[in-house]
């Protein structure tokens, strides 16, 4: 298997002086699922930018990570950024057009698309994200859960080989964070999620690294992980219900599909 | 939240709203120019556009006291700056028609923008060659206003709801706070913004 993602000893500083990342190392391979967890502050989102180039800011880029082979540097950012979709926390933030349509459109059209591919592009990525017939409303007028969904076509049209989650279960109901669940579920494209929602954690994720105080704690399977109550419990987690209780139906009731209309 | 206070009627079907949006953008365009540079006292001049403005307002079905509110509310502006005018030898006259060309202006702005859809005005002024970076930016107000509006609206409630003796002062001085809280966070907010556009291939 290739290497989707290295990161070696990576640090980042904010310009407020806050030390955010202390010396961050891990690789994925392409085709796995990996989640960050960690509590606030852990350093999560500001790991997660560094994946897509958004920081750090500095001319040169950054040499410490790699994305498909190549490094961060600015020269291959273009490159990077097409095949590294980034859905943001704030759905407001990444919604920044006046349709649906306009955002789902934002990435084809900048990477250089013919219109008619753009259209095809666009009304693809909404029917796989089940917004089909959305292209004309406005982002404002749009419910939390189906804002999330119309990120994630605006990510998903980019073609993304990797797709990088900041929490993508915030703010969603339990209908809304099963849909979300089993919809990333069927993406066979590198995931790596960082979230709170241990359930779709347990659900999703083979592998988890957990992040404090901007450094790797732990990086192991999820289940054997998550099941460490004292160090999850250490580091400002919970061992999840999923895994507390038996269900009658089969282990952990993780072998039933998610529940969704 | 309240997301429709601008353009509120811009999604309704009249014959104005199924008229081109082209039609309609280059009719105000041309209408707010010629009122605009008519000479001062052309009296019949502001009858006649109020009375073509009253037709579509009209035929729109935008209900006459909202575009009344509307008008209303921009109406101190427009006194704000026409009242300087009362400072001159003939003022009066000045003041009037300033009054006059400006309500009249405002009232085919609010014509447009709620029988328009804004991505359709948009649209437009890309189509007839607005440079592309204006387009954006008119883009991004537009979409960011509601934005903006329901944040304020969150933290007036916040504030309210730990407000038990309003005084005059203290509401001063807590309005003041949101007004600054809302630009440093519509600053940071533009930062996750721009990284979200970059994550997608800005150039």
């Amino acid at each position: 298997m290739s290497q989707a993602v290295v990161v070696n000893n990576l640090r980042y500083t904010y310009p407020d002086g806050k030390e955010a990342l202390r010396g961050i190392s891990f690789t994925v391979h392409e085709g796995e699922c990996v989640a960050v967890i960690g509590p606030n502050g852990s350093g999560k989102s500001t790991l997660l930018l560094h994946l897509n180039g958004i920081l750090p800011a500095s001319p040169s880029g950054n040499p410490d990570v790699a994305l498909f082979g190549l490094p961060a540097t600015t020269a291959n950012l273009p490159i990077i950024r097409r095949s590294v979709g980034l859905l943001f926390q704030d759905p407001e933030d990444q919604l920044f057009c006046p349709t649906v349509f306009d955002d789902v459109a934002f990435g084809p059209q900048q990477f250089g698309g013919e219109e008619e591919a753009v259209r095809a592009t666009v009304r693809s990525a909404l029917e796989r994200v089940g917004l089909a017939g959305f292209e004309q409303r406005s982002p404002h007028h749009l419910s939390s859960g189906e804002k999330r969904r119309v990120c994630l076509a605006g990510v998903l049209a980019c073609q993304p080989r990797a797709l990088v989650l900041d929490e993508p279960t915030s703010e969603l109901d339990p209908r809304g964070k099963r849909e979300l669940t089993a919809l990333l579920a069927g993406f066979s494209a590198t995931k790596i999620i960082a979230t709170h929602d241990l359930e779709l954690v347990v659900r999703l994720c083979p592998r988890t690294i957990l992040l404090d105080a901007g450094r790797i704690i732990a990086d192991a399977p999820t289940l054997q992980l998550l099941s460490d109550e004292p160090l999850m419990v250490e580091h400002g987690l919970e061992k999840p219900h999923i895994l507390l209780h038996k269900h009658p139906h089969g282990e952990h009731g993780l072998d039933r599909k998610p529940h969704h209309p | 939240m309240r997301h429709n206070f601008l353009d509120r009627y811009s999604r309704l079907d009249s014959p104005i709203h199924r008229l081109p949006a082209t039609a309609k953008l280059l009719g105000t365009l041309g209408l707010v120019i010629t009122i605009v540079t008519v000479p001062m006292t052309c009296w019949a001049c502001y009858a006649i556009a109020g009375l073509l403005l009253g037709i579509v307002a009209v035929l729109s079905r935008v209900p006459p006291s909202f575009i009344l509110r509307r008008l209303l509310l921009l109406e101190p502006f427009v006194l704000g700056v026409s009242i300087l005018s009362l400072l001159r030898p003939d003022g009066l006259v000045l003041f009037a028609a300033l009054i006059t060309k400006s309500t009249l202006c405002l009232l085919a702005m609010i014509l447009l923008s709620n029988t328009t859809p804004f991505a359709r005005i948009l649209d437009l002024l890309r189509n007839i060659g607005m440079p592309a970076i204006i387009v954006t930016l008119l883009a991004l107000m537009y979409r960011y206003l509601f934005v903006l509006i329901d944040e304020a609206e969150r933290m007036h409630r916040a504030r309210m709801s730990r407000t038990y003796e309003p005084r005059k002062g203290h509401w001063w001085k807590a309005t003041a706070t949101v007004i600054s809280q809302l630009f440093i966070r519509s600053s940071e907010r533009a930062e996750r913004i721009y990284a979200a556009m970059l994550s997608r291939g800005w150039k």
